[in-house]
């Protein structure tokens, strides 16, 4: 019985199958649980309680808000395109939990271990814009279609930080493999101190992007409440709505753990199992993601654009030679 | 300081009024207590003179209607019905002075908009004009400000009842 | 005083139709509001974009007109107050005395001198509490319902609620307090309440410079430094009033300038005035007030003098205070700007009731800026000038 375990184990498709449904209720229940967090910690932060009340210590209230929203009608505007308007939230979800397959947490949990995670990690959430400007579109609400424009824009400006960002890791690892720059980094330190330093430097433009790409204050632009009500999900009610809003804590939360991975050693760490310093590491970055957001108030999206071409860009454009060259006098990655 | 300030200019309204506007009275008589009436065509040009000597904040217009009262006795004229239009400006800093002075107006009659001295006028007008239905001349949109813009009648109307029915409202 | 010259301007016409600014221009015609997260209650403004840049704005006031006036006409004197506390339900004290100093002039009732003294701590405590919550609405606005705008909201609300502890001390109530009446006062200072006034403010000040570093950071400041700018002649020409005004450069505050209650005894009163009439300059007069406000109240508490609060005698029957006609202008100086009461009073058989009661309110100017202020800015600065504004729509509808 064992032995057939294993061997079907070994099956390279049965495994991805095995880990993508891990790997999926996983992330799933850990998001349902992020958002009680999160709003407990910006109770406690604005010194009022957060959920209380479902559950001891209001555990139970992702349970009770995903109740609530199942029980909600279903809208649809009668001048929306109905096909589109429930592709988007699918679409979303999706591709943030994507994402997840590539992100190794140890060596052996890892939904699939790609020669070019990297690639597939940039290519994934360059897609995200998608279903929000689909969504937006298909909604056919003025709101939502300017959301939706900054949303575009956003995305795709952010697309390039990133993209500059994360090379600095790939010079300095020579491998495209998320599992092996980790791996790289157990053997000769964390990307965040090594020399020459621009790991660091990289670091912060990856994470401000990764806020940018996750919508999340200050550069919450697209959402933007005060100003497009409720952006590109004005017009989504009940559960499309709830998918919506946990493609942002999955995208927010992946962003945080491959922050972790890719910079800060991943598995990497005494005394405990790896999967627990990959876990704690992922949890810090989010802590601090959260913290950002309760703190800070939105840019304007011009402003976003300033930043992200006027700094992000040319610091990641020095970063990369700095590296190569670096490396390069090294004798290479490795 | 500001009390010689709110004097001086006090002193220098009522000679305004007196010299131009045609109100009547010694030059530096106290004004009514009400405020002096002026003619309706004097209203527009009051203004001006007044922002260009210095009351330069706008701060109110009210317009009240008084309807038409019959004589206690049935050979008794009746009074007919009118409106009184007062405004109110400001002079700004210490010693602060406020300028305001009554227009009465026929049932028939309009009196001059205040748009193009004081934009602040804008608003306060059509308020009046929608409340209690004096026609502002020269305002380039008078339209209702409060009540819906299909609705018939003018509140403010002394006459008009408060229990007014207005479908599909009441 | 020399007249001064009035220099227009080039303000955008707000009476030009769309088409005269650029007929070629592909406009999205956006409804902001009534129901907006960020209007403050029921405004509607109708914007024309371009992209996101506004060309043209028309705002549409009056959702939440009640009849307020009409109402008056019915009431007698007494009856008034606690109708009106509706109007600025942000800061209900100042609108009892706007009218009621109105009825107070028109029926020739004197004022004693500890009610004076409680209405002049009452108005600074209540400017402290409105100025509060605006700060908290501001920040929202800028930093939405989910981010740091909700932290520095919940911290003004939490400091409002101890105002309002206060109040309900005193009054009762924790909003529409129904405590002036014409003459004076209705409710007495209870014991121990200086202690308490005291106690709170000093929470307040020590907490004010926790907000200060908590909003002005880089982010707040390139949301409001040069956004919304009023000049001066278009302040006056609107009637902006209050912090509007004095952050455009305009010194005028009415409490120095035309001083009712006890404001003629207090010399050193310091007017907050800034020139660059932007949303940072109204933020600053405004933090600015806040200060001066709790230094008003804390130094006037110590010092109320004893006697009877109110000069009228006992109401006993509605229709006590007769009139005998005339007309009366008061205005006040609230949180918000000049608030005025203009009454017509009848004489004889209407001596009773006002024969017509039109309330000046501040907001109405302030959010007449609209088409002025709006072009030229982008959607997110609309919402970032209309929070500066601190409209508050019970009181510009009525």
């Amino acid at each position: 019985m064992t032995d057939t375990l294993e061997e079907l184990m070994l099956n390279p498709v049965i495994r991805a199958l095995f880990w993508g449904l891990v790997m999926v209720t996983a992330v799933m229940t850990v998001t349902a649980w992020t958002t009680w967090f999160e709003r407990k910690f910006a109770g406690r932060m604005q010194s009022r309680m957060g959920p209380t009340l479902v559950g001891p210590a209001g555990l139970l209230q992702p349970l009770a808000d995903a109740a609530k929203l199942l029980q909600k009608e279903d809208l649809i505007p009668d001048s929306a395109d109905r096909f589109l308007f429930n592709l988007a939230p699918i679409l979303t979800v999706g591709f943030a939990l994507g994402v997840a397959a590539v992100v190794p947490f140890t060596p052996d949990i890892l939904a699939a271990d790609l020669d070019v995670g990297v690639l597939w990690l940039l290519a994934l959430s360059g897609l995200m814009v998608f279903p929000t400007w689909l969504g937006s579109w298909a909604s056919n609400n003025k709101y939502s279609l300017i959301s939706a424009m900054r949303a575009v824009a956003q995305g795709i400006s952010y697309e390039v930080p990133m993209v500059l960002a994360i090379m600095v890791p790939v010079i300095m690892t020579g491998t495209l493999s998320l599992s092996d720059i980790v791996a790289d980094q157990v053997k000769n330190g964390w990307l965040i101190y090594r020399m020459p330093f621009t790991g660091f430097f990289a670091f912060l433009v990856f994470f401000l992007a990764g806020l940018a790409e996750a919508n999340r204050i200050p550069f919450d632009i697209p959402e933007a409440e005060s100003e497009l009500v409720a952006g590109p999900t004005t017009e989504y009610t009940g559960m499309k709505f709830g998918l919506f809003y946990m493609a942002e804590y999955i995208h927010t939360l992946l962003s945080s753990a491959i922050c972790a991975a890719v910079f800060f050693g991943g598995w990497d760490g005494p005394f405990a199992p790896g999967l627990h310093w990959m876990l704690a590491k992922s949890v810090l970055l989010f802590v601090f993601l959260t913290w950002v957001r309760w703190s800070f108030l939105r840019f304007r999206s011009d402003q976003l654009m300033d930043i992200c071409w006027k700094y992000a860009v040319p610091a990641t454009l020095a970063l990369i030679p700095i590296t190569a060259l670096y490396t390069v006098w090294h004798g290479g990655a490795r | 300081m500001s009390e010689s300030e709110n004097n001086t200019r006090e002193l220098a309204f009522r000679r305004l009024l007196r010299a131009q506007f045609g109100v009547e009275g010694e030059p530096e008589a106290p004004l009514p207590d009400d405020g002096p009436l002026v003619a309706r065509e004097h209203h527009k040009a009051l203004a001006k003179a007044l922002q260009a000597a210095g009351w330069r904040l706008y701060v109110t217009c009210a317009a009240t209607h008084f309807p038409a009262v019959p004589g206690k006795k049935p050979t008794d004229a009746t009074t007919p019905e009118c409106f009184e239009v007062a405004t109110v400006l400001r002079s700004v800093g210490p010693g602060t002075h406020v300028a305001r002075w009554r227009v009465k107006l026929a049932a028939d009659e309009t009196i001059d908009s205040l748009v193009r001295v004081f934009v602040g006028a804008d608003w306060q007008e059509r308020e009046q004009f929608d409340l209690v239905g004096v026609i502002f001349a020269g305002h380039p949109d008078l339209r209702r400000l409060m009540m819906p813009e299909d609705w018939v009648g003018h509140p403010l109307r002394r006459d008009y009842a408060i229990d007014t029915p207005h479908a599909p409202w009441r | 005083m020399t007249p001064v010259a009035l220099a227009r301007a080039p303000w955008p016409d707000p009476y030009l139709n769309v088409d005269d600014y650029d007929p070629e221009a592909d406009l999205m015609v956006i409804n902001l509001g009534p129901q907006h997260p960020s209007t403050h209650g029921v405004f509607r403004v109708v914007l024309y974009l371009d992209g996101e840049i506004i060309i043209k704005a028309i705002p549409h006031p009056g959702y939440l007109h009640r009849g307020v006036e009409k109402l008056c006409e019915k009431l007698t004197y007494a009856q008034i107050t606690p109708i009106v506390d509706k109007n600025d339900y942000v800061a209900p004290m100042l609108n009892e005395q706007a009218v009621n100093m109105a009825f107070e002039k028109m029926l020739g009732v004197e004022v004693p001198l500890r009610a004076r003294y409680m209405r002049t701590i009452l108005a600074e405590i209540q400017r402290v509490a409105s100025h509060l919550l605006w700060l908290g609405t501001f920040a929202m606005d800028l930093g939405g319902a989910l981010g740091g705008g909700t932290s520095v909201f919940m911290y003004c609300f939490r400091e409002r609620e101890s105002i309002l502890n206060l109040f309900e001390d005193l009054t009762g109530c924790r909003f529409h307090y129904n405590t002036h009446t014409v003459g004076g006062q209705r409710h007495d200072i209870p014991a121990g309440w200086a202690a308490k006034v005291h106690q709170t403010l000093e929470a307040i000040s020590q907490r004010i410079p926790e907000y200060e570093t908590m909003l002005e950071h880089p982010i707040f400041v390139r949301r409001t430094k040069g956004v919304g700018v009023i000049d001066a002649d278009l302040a006056l020409e609107l009637g902006l009033t209050g912090p509007l005004l004095r952050a455009s450069g305009v010194d005028h505050d009415l409490r120095r300038d035309a001083p009712y209650h006890i404001y003629d005894q207090l010399k050193d009163l310091a007017v907050a005035v800034e020139s660059e009439g932007d949303c940072m300059a109204r933020y600053k007069v405004r933090v600015k007030e806040l200060r001066e406000s709790i230094r008003i109240a804390r130094m006037l508490i110590d010092n109320v003098p004893e006697g009877p609060i109110s000069g009228g005698r006992p109401i006993k029957q509605p229709g006590q205070f007769k009139a005998k006609g005339g007309q009366v202008y008061v205005g006040i100086e609230t949180p918000r700007g000049e608030l005025g009461t203009y009454l017509i009073a009848g004489g004889g058989k209407m001596g009773d009731t006002p024969y017509r009661l039109k309330i000046r309110p501040p907001s109405l100017h302030a959010l007449a800026c609209v088409p002025y202020v709006f072009p030229g800015h982008s959607l997110s600065d609309a919402v970032a000038i209309l929070g500066s504004l601190d409209p508050i729509m019970g009181e510009v509808d009525r």
